[in-house]
């Protein structure tokens, strides 16, 4: 038997305490198409860093067509034939497609004498063979996420690569894109390609795939052939992905989905234990064209823990952008407490009453070099230092409350942000909107890329928040946490509300929501 | 034609500009003053060049001007000497790459933002050169000026020189993968990394390449006079920028070509003499140069500002 | 106080970087006065105080600019424009300095607007927006000038206020000190100090704090108008008379001396008293060359020398305690 195209045994990698990878093995033969499935935060992205030579890992090894690989550089893993198709595509905005996909493909000579008209025609071919309406001298910053997205994959198709990494290729693309990308995908697989799909698209990866492996919580908990999808791509010659794994598929569906979600016991989860009160936020058919966001109904009680559940892009996050004045609404009402408001600036949002534990915390939600007090002070300035003089006092010993409180485990109130762990930076980032006193609370994947242990100390919040009277909108993307936490969840799908669904159903009727699976596996 | 909005308009500006003058100040147009006129902005033309590549590398130079001074006495004690030309521009242009490498060391090694280092590079010549040369002008050998032609011939060869530069950087620029990677490396360093190029060596060898220029320049100005003045270079900074600036040279990198540069500068070089002929008084040059700079961005900006919504 | 480098105990006091430039200020201090000619004379270090004040209130007002990340290149320019427009108030005018000084405030107030704008609103780069104020101020003084015109007609009174003393210090050291205290108050003592310093380690991160971004920002530009404003009045009371070419040069020593007081050229961190030890530095240092060599042209030129040099030199050392934090960070964290 040769080697495998791509074997990783063991890879490990930590961001300070965050350990993202807990050695994870992975292999990729020939003409395979190798789904990768898990969770946000599962370490999906960190395993395709490594591959492509971006993240050095700690430990493990990397063989590539059986030789081992001791360091793996970007630009070395370009000359090896790995290819990867980020959801954020890295291209040159100010460039044309045709320079994009020929930096890429051009080698990285200085005097190299570059030859326009073989540019063009050969970047008008590559978007041909993958379907795609683009011209090759439009500039990139013109063309949608879709388009960009479909410019990478040209790029990796003209590379010649042996190794395409495909990370959620199809989370933006229209119907026609994406049978135009599964033929690409088969074809690639013809012709001996190794392909990493990664998708939450459980119907994708049974129409591609031929095996699957989950990620959760930086380990692999498995890896398992797709029975059907071989025999189905023989009789089937066009792109059918929604007549093929209906019948034979259902089953695996399902153990995919219970090895995704893990087999925590939900009991794990403080229990609801108060009514829900008055409706505090009630949203009346919200909209805005920026964030791709249209027609949310839906209300908040006091007491109560909403989740908003659904996939990466569903307008989760731009739902609470939205209500933190982030990106203003542009269609619908906002009523706050029986009151009609307009949202237009964080400002505007904090004086209402309205507080946002976003989700990238290193970026938005600590300032890692400012000591946690200020830090918690900073939403509360002009409450707790009147006349804008500094009261030091004051703001130390509301850091030293909440460091108790929360059991925030740092040195001091002077200790920086950025040397905190996550879970405690994530416990500094809610005490600051605490401190305001907020009414509504939105939290945006408040236990991402945080340890076991500080995230039930986290859940343990949120639940005592809510007891304590405050409306709770949690956006998760850890189904287990969405399921336990929530008094009621709001699927996201497309930018609008795909279902409205009690607390503690079961996680396939959420995923399912989530995936738009309802008809379509009926 | 979207594309070339920016050099078309200011193309537009130019013309405008000198159809007022054919108008009002028909003696504008007479050869000889016109041609030195040209002759005397071929050096700054060769810096705004230079100046083109750093800023669509999305770094800045202000020490150019200092740079400038110090090439010029470099080159204008060597002339003394009796070296021969090519001599003396090897060494003006030696001279020059070794101060644009000293800035590379420390913006592209170290990571140190450019405006930060070439301020502080731009006194340290400056007052270096002062102090070695105390505003001492440098007489140059008979045969230097107009480098032994006729003062038209030496005048036609500099503005040629210059605009051959031009075409060939332009060329270089749109047809090397050289000039494609400076491109990249300021429309996105990260993806220009990911794609095989080294933004670090790009941006070193930039500025290595705006010193080699500046040190052209300065031998193409030294040769336009008896003496080598060794505050000649002052203010070049500012005329360089506001030419890639008003030529459509985006601040954020990645975007900006030379003919528009060229465009610019030839638009700039104008408004002064325009003034002088239309009676406006020569005090406002620096004025307006600034006003152009600030009208050229404010318009990108606005731009950019209705492209997001 | 210092924000993020509160570390433990005295060692990390004495390493701080205001502790290592206090001693460079010394150890300067003491060798031009062992080699030099009446360096340490009360009438020297009036001198000193003196020649120092524009600068220093510049980089007092500078400092929070590149607090929160941004840098104004347009004060010393600005400084040589108000200069120009007080003397032709005064001397064209009829104001008296007092009014005309008034006048004079609000215009740098509206220059600072004006850069502020187009920052904020626009959200132009300040590196590029300050160029081209560089260049109109410093135009605009020319044009009303006409390149050559001095306005020298002051009355005595406030010529004699440029070249006076009270309780011993110049009277400029007063107002220096004033402006000291009061920048120092807004940085280590407020909320807007503690918002300029978000701003600058993340903006982004500030925003999603609630912070009002773009107002904090352009109250910076707007006090360095003013500031430089009245740096330009003491400016011509100290020279005695208002000339276009005031101030020429100055940004760079402001940023110098901010820099080299330990302010990062990234944004978020840096001291007022650092800034002001940085104006100190810089000022003993072309005094103190000026009274070991004999050829004063010498001096001057060997001082901007060294200033640009020194520019480098702190710059680079920032780097390196930068690269010291992080290392420090992530084995606080592993360990």
């Amino acid at each position: 038997m040769t080697a495998p195209l791509l074997q990783l045994t063991c890879v490990t990698k930590s961001f300070g305490a965050v350990r993202a990878l807990k050695g994870v093995s992975f292999d990729l033969g020939a003409g395979e198409v190798h789904a990768l499935l898990g969770e946000n935060g599962a370490g999906k992205s960190t395993l395709i860093k490594v591959i492509t030579g971006a993240h050095q890992p700690d430990g493990g090894t990397i063989d590539i067509n059986g030789e081992r690989v001791a360091h793996l550089t970007p630009a070395a893993a370009h000359k090896l034939g790995i290819a990867c198709i980020y959801q954020q595509p890295a291209l040159f905005p100010d460039l044309t497609v045709a320079e994009n996909i020929a930096l890429r493909l051009e080698p990285a000579t200085a005097a190299h004498r570059v030859d326009w008209p073989v540019r063009r025609t050969r970047a008008a071919e590559l978007l041909h063979r993958i379907g795609a309406e683009i011209s090759p001298d439009a500039e990139v910053r013109s063309l949608s996420m879709p388009e960009q997205q479909l410019v990478e994959i040209a790029c990796a198709l003209g590379a010649g690569a042996r190794i395409v990494i495909m990370d959620e290729p199809t989370a933006s693309l229209t119907q026609k894109e994406q049978h135009l990308l599964f033929a690409v995908v088969r074809d690639l697989r013809a012709s001996g390609v190794g392909v990493i799909y990664i998708s939450h698209r459980l119907e994708e990866i049974f129409a591609l795939a031929d095996r699957v492996t989950v990620l959760r919580d930086g380990e692999s908990v498995g890896t398992r052939l797709v029975g059907s999808s071989r025999r189905e791509l023989a009789q089937t010659s066009s792109a059918e992905s929604q007549s093929g794994p209906t019948s034979a598929a259902t089953i695996t569906e399902s153990e995919l989905i219970k090895l995704m979600v893990g087999r925590e016991v939900s009991s794990i989860f403080p229990p609801a234990e108060s009514e829900p009160g008055d409706v505090v936020l009630s949203l009346d058919n919200l909209g805005c064209t920026a964030g791709g966001v249209k027609n949310i109904t839906l209300d908040v009680r006091a007491g109560e823990i909403v989740g908003l559940a659904g996939l990466v892009g569903a307008g989760r996050t731009e739902l609470a952008r939205i209500l933190f004045g982030l990106t203003p609404a542009d269609s619908g009402e906002i009523i706050l407490n029986g009151q009609r408001i307009t949202i237009t600036s964080p400002q505007e949002a904090v004086a209402h009453g309205i507080a946002y534990v976003p989700e990238d915390r290193r970026r938005h939600g600590v300032i890692l070099e400012m000591p946690i007090a200020h830090n918690m002070t900073m939403a509360i300035h002009n409450r707790l230092f009147p006349g804008t003089w500094l009261r030091f006092g004051a703001e130390r010993n509301l850091a030293q409350e909440f460091i108790r409180n929360l059991a925030v485990k740092a040195y001091g109130p002077e200790a920086p942000g950025g040397s905190l762990s996550g879970g405690n930076q994530q416990k500094v980032s809610l005490a600051r909107w605490l401190a305001t006193k907020p009414k509504l609370l939105i939290l945006d994947e408040p236990t991402q890329g945080v340890d076991v242990g500080a995230k039930s100390e986290i859940h343990k919040i949120i639940r005592r928040l809510a007891k304590d009277g405050l409306a709770v909108l949690m956006i998760s993307s850890d189904l287990p946490e969405v399921l336990g936490m929530s008094d009621r969840i709001a699927v996201l799908r497309g930018g609008t509300i795909a279902a409205m669904l009690p607390g503690k159903s079961d996680a396939h009727a959420v995923m399912a929501a989530a995936l738009g699976q309802t008809e379509d596996s009926r | 034609m979207k594309r070339y909005f920016r050099e078309l308009s200011v193309a537009a500006a130019l013309f405008a500009l000198l159809a007022g003058l054919a108008l009002f100040a028909p003696n504008f147009y007479e050869p000889a003053p016109l041609l030195s006129r040209f002759a005397a902005q071929a050096p700054a033309l060769v810096v705004a060049i230079g100046m083109t590549l750093v800023i669509i590398s999305r770094q800045i130079d202000i020490s150019v001007g200092s740079q400038f001074g110090v090439c010029a006495v470099v080159a204008g004690t060597l002339a003394a000497m009796k070296l021969p030309l090519v001599v003396v521009l090897l060494a003006s242009v030696g001279t020059g790459a070794i101060l644009g490498a000293f800035n590379g060391v420390l913006i592209a090694g170290l990571g140190l933002p450019s405006i930060v280092v070439t301020l502080a590079t731009m006194v340290t010549w400056q007052e270096a050169l002062r102090l070695g040369q105390q505003g001492r002008f440098i007489n140059l050998p008979p045969g230097m000026q107009w480098m032994g032609l006729s003062q038209v011939g030496g005048q036609r060869a500099l503005v040629a020189l210059a605009v051959l530069m031009v075409a060939a950087f332009a060329w270089a620029l749109k047809n090397l993968a050289a000039g494609r990677h400076v491109y990249a490396v300021g429309s996105d360093a990260e993806a220009a990394r990911l794609a095989g190029i080294h933004p670090k060596g790009t941006t070193f060898g930039v500025f290595v390449l705006m010193g080699g220029l500046v040190g052209l320049a300065a031998v193409m100005n030294i040769v336009q006079s008896p003496q080598v003045d060794p505050n000649a270079g002052g203010g070049l900074e500012l005329k360089a920028i506001a030419a890639a600036v008003v030529g459509g040279v985006a601040v954020s990198g990645g975007r900006g070509n030379l003919w528009g540069v060229f465009v610019g500068l030839l638009l700039l070089a104008t408004i002064n003499p325009a003034l002088t002929y239309l009676h406006v008084e020569a005090y406002w040059e620096k004025a307006i140069q600034g006003l152009v700079i600030l009208l050229a961005v404010v318009a990108d900006g606005l731009r950019s500002r209705r492209g997001k919504r | 106080m210092s924000s993020s480098s509160k570390l433990n105990g005295w060692k990390s006091a004495l390493l701080r970087h205001e502790s290592v430039l206090l001693f460079l200020v010394l150890l300067e201090a003491f060798y031009f006065n062992a080699v030099g000619r009446n360096f340490a004379t009360a009438d020297n270090v009036g001198n000193i105080i003196r020649h120092s004040t524009e600068i220093g209130l510049l980089a007092l007002v500078m400092m929070p600019i590149i607090l929160t990340g941004g840098i104004d290149l347009s004060v010393g320019s600005l400084l040589g424009l108000c200069a120009v427009l007080f003397g032709k108030m005064c001397q064209e005018g009829g104001f008296s300095p007092l009014v005309a000084g008034g006048i004079t405030l609000c215009i740098g107030a509206a220059a600072g607007g004006f850069n502020a704008t187009l920052i904020t609103w626009l959200r132009l780069p300040p590196l590029i927006v300050t160029l081209g104020t560089y260049s109109l101020f410093r135009g605009l003084a020319e044009a009303i000038t006409k390149g050559t015109a001095t306005y020298s007609k002051f009355p005595q009174a406030f010529l004699d206020f440029g070249n006076g003393a009270l309780l011993g210090l110049p009277n400029q050291a007063w107002i220096l000190l004033a402006v000291a205290m009061g920048v120092w108050l807004l940085i280590h003592q407020t909320t807007f100090g503690r918002s300029f310093r978000a701003i600058g380690f993340a903006p982004e991160g500030a925003r999603y704090a609630g912070l009002p971004v773009e107002r904090r920002v352009a109250m910076a530009y707007v006090l360095a108008g003013i500031v430089a404003a009245l740096a330009a009045i003491l400016f011509t009371a100290r020279v005695t008379q208002a000339r276009a070419d005031a101030g020429i040069g100055y940004e760079l020593l402001a940023v110098t001396a901010v820099v080299l007081g330990g302010t990062s050229i990234f944004g978020g961190t840096g001291t007022v008293h650092g800034t002001l030890l940085g104006v100190v530095a810089v000022a003993i240092l072309s005094n103190g060359l000026s009274r070991i060599l004999s050829i004063s042209n010498v001096s001057r030129e060997l001082s901007g020398m060294l200033t640009g040099a020194l520019l480098v030199l702190a710059l680079a050392s920032g780097l390196l305690s930068k690269y010291i934090a992080a290392w420090r960070a992530r084995r606080g964290v592993a360990g």
